[in-house]
């Protein structure tokens, strides 16, 4: 009885990091309406400016030099000493950073997007978590911090008689987080301003009233919720050992936990509920050594309190259908109905297949028939968000969860008790073909998707979104890094062995141990195909039509007789099936599977390129598929910037596309860029010498400008940047920019094409979107 | 026989019973008109017929079926449809597509045939869409999205979607809302060719000229309790709904509608032949 208390006490610890991340993010939400998933990394950021400071004596800057010159930069180092300064000065760094940070997040990006639709709000705040880790990893490095403690270090020998030494850091961590939550809480119940925030919270016209702006209000909830983040991790953090931009950024999700026990409303309850969650975890722990507990919880018991918790506050808190009068969200970008489907696969597969038959051997171009893969794949996946989130509405940021069940059930089913070369360690299993062991890991995603989707026949919006996220943490522990379940030791990968169809080998690596096996990209060609047809059918059914009704208004969709809760569940499994399928492929591309493929970031990352892709559309996916990481735009631009090393920019860039995307263009690029192809390929089929003339005339200087500014740019920056590339790409950005600006003018965007009759002008084959990068 | 009929129906929210021992009964064929001042709750009952809010005491029988816990969707495969009175269009879906969502009855394995096959919708569908669209003159609109259309439209097209889920009663709130005088007549036309087509038709309005018109039997709700029922004829010149209407303070609106139908209940009485369109009533 005493461990237990005192494991329940030694929990608290961390609980109290939870605790007050969890109160940032009552604030922030009784402030802005906006479930921040960027806390844990503004608390990362902030902890790691001041060991920054404090060791080595730099100030890193949220931000990278994006200026592509050599003598104009964008300051990102500031140096303070030779030496480390001392606590307090990096205390006050670390927390004017906070401030700035606070003020960024409301300015820049949630005052623009506070009339938009939940998922923009969501992806909002997960493009300012990808944008801090992104920038994290830069600054300081994305390996493990031990922060010096400045909590006394001593121990308290026989801690309440309990009979073991409790650490004296963790007592401090539990006080000052008690502390910290009634003096917040006092702040919010008894000065005017804490008054005109609960007034604002549930009608704006309260706080002007109290003589407050509600803008200005929230911006100094962003601020405090911040700063409160930042002092957190620096007081609280080290108490939980090494630190990494990434680890630290997860702690939002026990912190949502944390924050949903309090109903992201009270500050006293999302304080124990934190120092709960913590305390639970720590006893999970200590008992997952003895006996009785079931083997396969023993190493991802911790990570599933959170996901318990938030399933079960949401699932009981839910409604299975929305009350009248509930407040209309505001909507998502209308899902086009698909046409010309089967011209563009022609024409596409063509480009494809020649382009696949061109890069092999192709020397330094080869890399390109990977990275082709790499965005098909990609395309794949979203496919997936495209059914679940662009279709039915519903956010899942789980899919390359359940594309990493169907690879690790796969190899399983693959495995027959042999070693490999990537793994000395044997893994038993029943030594299947590929067809029906492929087949076994998309049924296991499919059914493990109608399992994660249960919670959405009564969650809904931003809060789904956290429960999906819980599970994606969940799963990781519980099934990928959990050796009694794979028998993986030591972070070795399973091996997946390569497919084969009608004595054609479809290994992704040929010979000279490049991958760039014409065969295996058509394979991966023929699978995207086909579930471009899926879903393309899906859109254009009836089950189609029930999604977009369930997605529009799930009231008049069940008085319309839809079974709702079916509709979510059905489309939760197709969309873990594709994703399943996208799993396998990554399989057979990668040749194993490891757990570092499908942690939940993962998930974020492909969301947001599908997102800035166009979330609700076919073309999007494509889109997002070739804006993907490690992707065809990423390894184009690569090839031709060498020095700019472009891939330590996606998380960033992808960050910052999804925050700009969300606010400027909630379509995403794909309907935005339709139009334009389309008057291209018009244009391209009728077009005859006179009309080649006048086009010349037209768009020639505006092509010789951008030559010439792409000429000047390149010495600016570094050497190796193509002679001939540079202006050349310098040439058709500014005849896209030109485009995109025409289009602007002429009235937004042309409108989307509906409806059951295929648009008069059909557009022929487009040009590779080569210029979009 | 009635086709629908509620036993002491009630329905509480907290401590407001917004339907009290509510006894209604609709025949088959017939067209049975619900009226009220603003909360009365003329809406809960639809709701609570249809399944979206909980019954907390009382029955309801459906064509010989039991409702208690039944979803909304069951009971519309019923056959009972309702439509709602803040418009709840699918906007991502054309006028068509809205309509073959209500007329389409999927099967578990239809999702599969639909991720299979290339687009097809079966010709009995698509023939009672198009007599939906048809009846209400919504042949031009059909391809186009909700948000292009106009208010009085969008009513209709509301009413077109209830009619393509082949109702055996359908429940109308506030159909008349926003349509100008002769849309709103024409409207009332429109039900009594459904009425011939074997729809039985339930029918909440303001618009006192619509119901008195066209129903064959009418129940007025006040608090939550039914104060008066009878053909349009007797409501008329019953006492207490005249009570109704004048005694209570909502608003303007429902002060002229009030006023409007003193007048022309006075009017009845002297001509009892006379029946003068209505415009007082017209409530947005
Ligand atoms: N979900 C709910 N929770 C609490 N009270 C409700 C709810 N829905 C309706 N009410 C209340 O029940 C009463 C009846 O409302 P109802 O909408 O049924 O009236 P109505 O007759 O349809 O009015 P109107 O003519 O304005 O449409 C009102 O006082 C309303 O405030
Ligand atoms: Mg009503």
């Amino acid at each position: 009885m005493s461990d237990i208390i005192f494991f329940l006490l030694a929990g608290m610890g961390l609980g109290s990091l939870y605790a007050m991340l969890g109160a940032g993010l009552v604030i922030v939400y009784r402030g802005s309406g906006v479930i921040n998933f960027a806390q844990g990394a503004f608390a990362m950021y902030g902890v790691f400016t001041f060991d920054e400071a404090r060791r080595n004596g730099y100030l890193r800057l949220p931000w990278f030099d994006f200026l592509p010159t050599y003598s104009l930069n964008v300051p990102v180092d500031i140096k303070l000493g030779d030496e480390g300064v001392s606590s307090p000065v990096a205390f006050v760094l670390a927390v004017a950073m906070a401030v700035m940070i606070g003020l960024m997040a409301h300015f820049l990006v949630f005052r623009p997007l506070r009339s938009a639709a939940p998922l923009g709000k969501v992806i909002g705040s997960l493009g300012v978590m990808l944008y801090l880790q992104g920038v994290a990893q830069n600054n300081f490095g994305g390996t493990g911090r031990q922060p010096e403690a400045i909590t006394p270090d001593g121990v308290f020998d026989n801690f309440l008689g309990l009979g073991k030494a409790y650490p004296q850091g963790t007592f401090s961590a539990i006080v000052f987080a008690i502390v910290m939550g009634l003096v917040l809480w006092g702040v919010f119940q008894f000065t005017r301003f804490g008054l005109a925030t609960r007034a604002a919270s549930s009608n704006e016209k309260g706080a002007v009233l109290l003589g407050y702006s509600p803008q200005l209000l929230a911006a100094l909830n962003w601020v405090i919720a911040s700063v409160l983040a930042t002092v957190a991790a620096i007081v609280l953090g080290p108490t939980g050992g090494s630190l990494t931009p990434v680890g630290l950024s997860a702690l939002v999700v026990a912190s949502l936990g944390a924050a949903l026990i309090g109903r992201l409303q009270s500050i006293l309850i999302t304080v124990a509920g934190g120092l709960s969650i913590g305390a639970v975890q720590s006893l999970l722990v200590f008992w997952s050594s003895d006996d009785w507990f079931p083997n396969f919880l023993r190493s991802g018991a911790r990570d599933v309190v959170p996901f318990v918790v938030i399933g079960v506050v949401l699932f009981l808190r839910g409604k299975k259908l929305p009350l009248r009068g509930t407040v209309e969200e505001k909507r998502l970008p209308l899902a086009p109905y698909p046409v010309r489907i089967k011209q563009h696969m022609v024409i596409w597969s063509a480009v494809v297949i020649v382009a696949a038959i061109l890069f092999e051997g192709a020397g330094a171009r080869s890399v390109f028939s990977l990275a082709l893969v790499t965005s098909m794949i990609a395309s794949i996946l979203m496919l997936s968000m495209v059914v679940i989130t662009g279709y039915v509405g519903q956010i899942s940021l789980a899919q390359l969860s359940f594309a990493g069940v169907s690879a690790f059930v796969m190899a399983r089913m693959m495995a027959d008790g042999s070693t490999t070369i990537s793994n000395p360690f044997p893994v038993s299993g029943p030594g299947l073909p590929w067809p029906i062991a492929a087949l076994i890991g998309v049924i296991t995603a499919i059914v493990v998707g109608i399992i994660v989707g249960l919670p959405a026949v009564r969650i809904r919006g931003v809060q789904l979104a956290v429960v999906t996220v819980a599970f994606a943490i969940s799963l990781q522990s519980l099934y990928f890094e959990n050796q009694s379940l794979t028998q993986l030791s030591a972070g070795a990968p399973a091996s997946v062995k390569p497919a084969s169809i009608f004595g054609i080998d479809l290994k992704s690596i040929g010979d000279k141990g490049l991958k760039d096996r014409p065969e295996f990209v058509i394979f991966v060609l023929v699978v995207l195909l086909g579930c471009i047809a899926l879903v393309a059918n899906l859109r254009r059914n009836g089950t189609g039509r029930r999604f977009l009704a369930v997605r529009a208004n799930e009231r008049a969709a069940a008085a319309a007789g839809i079974n709702v809760s079916r509709q979510k569940l059905l489309a939760f499994g197709i969309a873990a099936g594709i994703a399943g399928v996208g799993g396998v492929m990554l399989g057979f591309n990668q040749g194993d599977v490891s757990s570092a493929g499908f942690v939940y970031q993962a998930s974020l990352a492909y969301l947001a390129f599908a997102y800035l892709g166009g979330i609700t559309s076919i073309n999007g996916a494509v889109v997002g598929g070739l804006l993907a990481p490690a992707g065809f735009i990423t390894v184009l631009s690569g090839y031709f910037l060498r020095d700019a090393n472009i891939q330590d920019y996606t998380t960033i860039i992808g960050g910052m596309g999804m925050v700009v995307t969300a606010i400027q263009n909630p379509n995403g690029i794909a309907p935005t860029l339709q139009p334009l192809f389309q008057h291209l390929g018009r244009w391209l089929r009728t077009a005859r010498g006179a009309e080649w003339g006048a086009a010349i005339k037209r768009l020639g200087p505006v092509f010789v400008l951008g030559v010439v500014i792409g000429y000047l740019i390149w010495p600016l920056r570094v050497d190796t940047y193509s002679k001939f590339w540079m202006p050349l790409y310098g040439g058709f950005l500014a005849l896209f920019i030109r485009g995109i600006y025409k289009q602007a003018r002429a009235g937004g965007h042309a409108p989307v094409p509906h409806g059951n009759t295929p648009t008069p002008v059909s557009a022929g084959a487009a040009p590779t979107p080569v210029e979009v990068g | 026989m009635a086709l629908l009929k509620t036993y002491d129906m009630t329905v509480r929210y907290g401590g407001l019973a917004a339907n009290a021992d509510v006894n209604l009964e609709v025949p088959e064929g017939k067209l049975v008109g619900l009226i009220g001042p603003n909360g009365a709750g003329k809406t809960t009952f639809i709701d609570a017929i249809t399944g979206f809010t909980n019954v907390s005491s009382g029955r309801v029988e459906f064509d010989g079926h039991d409702l208690e816990g039944m979803t909304p969707d069951r009971r519309a495969h019923l056959g009972l449809v309702r439509t709602f009175q803040s418009l709840e269009l699918f906007e991502d879906l054309t006028v068509r597509e809205n309509l073959l969502v209500a007329a389409e009855k999927p099967t578990w394995w239809s999702f599969i045939v639909d991720l299979l096959r290339p687009p097809k919708t079966s010709a009995e569908h698509e023939a009672r869409v198009a007599g939906a669209l048809s009846v209400l003159g919504l042949d031009d609109i059909a391809d186009r999205l909700p948000m292009d259309l106009s208010h009085g439209q969008r009513k209709l097209v509301g009413v077109a979607r209830a009619l393509a889920a082949k109702p055996k009663l359908l429940l109308l709130d506030e159909p008349a809302a926003g349509l100008d005088t002769t849309e709103s007549q024409l409207l009332g036309q429109h039900l009594r060719t459904f009425l011939e087509t074997g729809t039985t038709i339930f029918l909440i309005d303001h618009d006192m000229g619509l119901v008195l018109n066209v129903c064959d039997y009418i129940y007025v709700l006040d608090f939550g309790k039914i104060i008066a029922e009878g053909t349009p004829a007797q409501i008329r010149k019953d006492p207490a709904v005249i009570g109704a209407y004048l005694g209570q303070s909502a608003g303007e609106a429902q002060a002229k509608a009030g006023e409007a139908l003193a007048a022309r209940t006075a009017a009845a009485a002297s001509d009892a032949s006379e029946q003068a369109p209505d415009q007082g009533g017209d409530h947005v």
